[in-house]
């Protein structure tokens, strides 16, 4: 389903750091592990699309990104990849259901007031759903930014250190809630972090800057 | 969710910001409201008061200050003309009407104008219920405004004052007795007391012959002659101060001006001609006036671009968030387009709003002046253009965010940072 050869990623002309190989099924997760700096995040957002490859090739549910450019891409990615930003980007003028609704807007799917209420009860959130994002605690944040990101049934949830800022406890919930969205749909997690707590969930694993 | 309701959600997000960009845009619209409303009357009270009258007969002196002094009622006169010479320019086969003006006298400043019907009638003057205009001596006619000012009706009497200002010697011995009101005409006659000619001259007959007995007593025997030659002239040629001539035909313009000139001791001065030398005279501060609302008025516009871009520009980040959701370049700029369009039309209509009421206020201050009328209740066609005009202001100031949007870099927008 994720096919990725010989990349080499990085921006503004430097290569950060190269991936020879990583093929994932549909389902399979990957855990990308590495410390600061190390790149973790130029290859998830490349792996996003929303960084160009330097050079190599990504294919994702057979579409290749060497063929998909500008609003393509971001098409493409509206519906087939979810991303969870690492600093989260709330819509601050919009309320958490509505942030749910703009990402349905926004990928030009029907908006389905209902699916993305059920989705927000099953995180545990729905309560907060008429409320302003800045209102809520860092941890119903990141929830709110996981059903965001996992609202147009992507193939591939993106996650760039969803679970860094969370303790042990709500770490363990956010892990859980995502893996078990993923499962019913059927998605592939790819998640960078540096936080060992969540190695265990992840069969696949890439650590940068060392052995594969 | 649509581009309008997100709109609407962003600008109530940012109340302050928002009500801040739509003030600056409505003053914009408002000075420019007032502008045009301001002219349009100005203009209007001009050439109502001048509309048909083609020449002006007077004294000799100013042309200028014949007009002022005739037309508008803002200068003294030139002096006065024969009665008998006058008449007799009022039969001139060029000549459609002549209507005859005696100044001197005034009630509260008002100018009281000894006439003949002719003169309301030229301004379509009509009269309130329960008038009449006047019959004999000493019964006048007062226009809206000086009715009011006076709280007078028909049946009440007041006196005159001499000269043209108000301050000058009472006539109290001989009042005049209000037979009519006319409703307000937005010409100067709603400024006038109006009269017949024979009230003026038999108020001043008497006056002047207490000034004689004046001069008797001092015994000045130099200026016995002439005090009788004067008496002498009450009687057989009487004067008035001026003639508004309207022509029969556009070709008397050639010659009668001169003709009167050259051959009588009259004066004659076109009111076009002379308030088009007045314009000239002022042409300076009135092209400074107008270049420096067009300044404020282009420092509006940037204020409005600058405050719409602001806020688009302060957007980009949640714009690199929808198109890394999958927007469309074409959504994104629908909403942004739809956003500056809203507060555009809105900050239009509270201008229009602003810019009537401020010309209302402008008037009723003004309403203390006896000299210009305005009302904040005028719509011009003019005014409907501000609609589109500002529109396009909002169109444009969102078009470079827009455009910009397209080239947003959503990794160093977002990740990076």
């Amino acid at each position: 389903m994720l096919e990725i050869n010989n990349l080499k990623v990085g921006y503004d002309g430097t290569t950060v750091m190269e991936l020879p190989q990583l093929s994932l099924s549909s389902g399979e997760h990957c855990l990308i592990l590495g410390a600061s700096g190390s790149g973790k995040t130029t290859i998830l957002s490349t792996i996003s699309g929303l960084l160009a490859p330097i050079d190599g090739e990504i294919v994702l549910d057979g579409h290749s990104y060497k063929d998909l450019h500008g609003s393509a891409m971001d098409e493409f990615r509206g519906r087939h990849i979810g991303i969870i930003y690492q600093t989260l980007h709330m819509v601050s003028a919009l309320t958490v259901l509505e942030n749910l609704l703009l990402a349905q807007y926004a990928a030009g799917l029907p908006q389905d007031r209902d699916k993305a209420v059920n989705l927000l009860e099953h995180l545990g959130i729905a309560g907060k759903k008429n409320d302003k994002p800045e209102t809520l605690s860092q941890g119903q944040q990141q929830r709110v930014a996981i059903a965001r990101a996992t609202i147009n049934d992507p193939k591939i949830i993106v996650g760039d250190e969803p679970t860094s800022a969370l303790d042990d406890n709500a770490c363990e919930t956010v892990m859980e809630l995502l893996l078990h969205l993923a499962s019913s749909s059927n998605a592939s997690l790819v998640i960078a972090t540096h936080d060992q707590r969540i190695k265990r969930h992840f069969h696949k694993q890439i650590t940068l800057g060392g052995s594969q | 969710m649509n581009s309008l309701s997100l709109s609407f959600a962003y600008l109530r997000h940012k109340v302050l910001s928002t009500a801040l960009t739509i003030t600056t845009f409505a003053a914009g619209v408002a000075m420019i409201v007032v502008m045009l409303l301001v002219n349009a009357q100005l203009q209007n009270e001009f050439s109502s008061n001048l509309k048909g009258i083609d020449l002006v007969v007077g004294g000799k002196g100013s042309p200028m200050q014949l007009i002022l002094s005739s037309v508008f009622h803002l200068d003294v006169p030139t002096g006065n003309i024969p009665l008998d010479e006058a008449e007799k320019l009022g039969k001139h086969p060029m000549v459609k009407q002549a209507i005859p003006l005696a100044l001197g006298d005034n009630y509260r400043g008002y100018r009281i104008v000894g006439t003949t019907r002719d003169y309301p009638e030229h301004y379509h003057a009509r009269l309130k219920p329960g008038g009449r205009y006047w019959g004999k001596e000493m019964e006048a006619v007062l226009g809206s405004e000086v009715a009011a000012s006076g709280a007078l009706k028909p049946g009440d009497t007041f006196s005159g004052s001499h000269g043209l200002t108000s301050g000058g010697e009472l006539h109290s011995g001989f009042p005049y007795t209000v037979v009519g009101v006319l409703e307000p005409t937005g010409t100067v006659i709603d400024r006038l007391a109006l009269t017949g000619r024979e009230s003026v001259w038999f108020i001043h007959e008497h006056h002047d012959h207490d000034e004689d007995e004046d001069e008797h007593q001092h015994g000045a025997h130099d200026h016995h002659h002439d005090d009788h030659a004067d008496a002498h002239e009450h009687g057989d040629e009487r004067e008035i101060t001026s003639l508004l001539i309207s022509y029969n035909s556009p070709l008397a313009a050639v010659g009668l001006p001169r003709q009167i000139n050259s051959s009588t001791s009259m004066q004659a001065a076109s009111p076009a001609f002379e308030i088009a030398r007045l314009t000239a005279f002022m042409g300076t501060g009135t092209d400074t006036l107008k270049y420096f609302a067009w300044f404020l008025i282009a420092l509006a516009g940037f204020g409005i671009f600058a405050g719409l871009y602001n806020a688009m520009n302060e957007r980009r980040y949640d714009l690199a968030l929808m198109r890394s959701f999958g927007a469309r370049p074409g959504k994104l700029f629908a909403l942004m387009m739809s956003e500056s369009l809203v507060v555009s039309l809105v900050s239009v209509a509270a201008g229009l709003a602003m810019g009537h009421l401020l010309v209302e206020g402008i008037a009723t201050w003004l309403a203390g002046s006896k000299h210009i009328h305005m009302t904040g209740r005028l719509f011009l066609m003019e005014e409907f253009w501000l609609i589109p005009a500002g529109l396009v202001v909002g169109a444009l100031a969102a078009l470079l965010p827009a455009v910009r949007v397209y080239r947003i870099d959503i990794f160093k927008t977002l990740v990076q940072r």
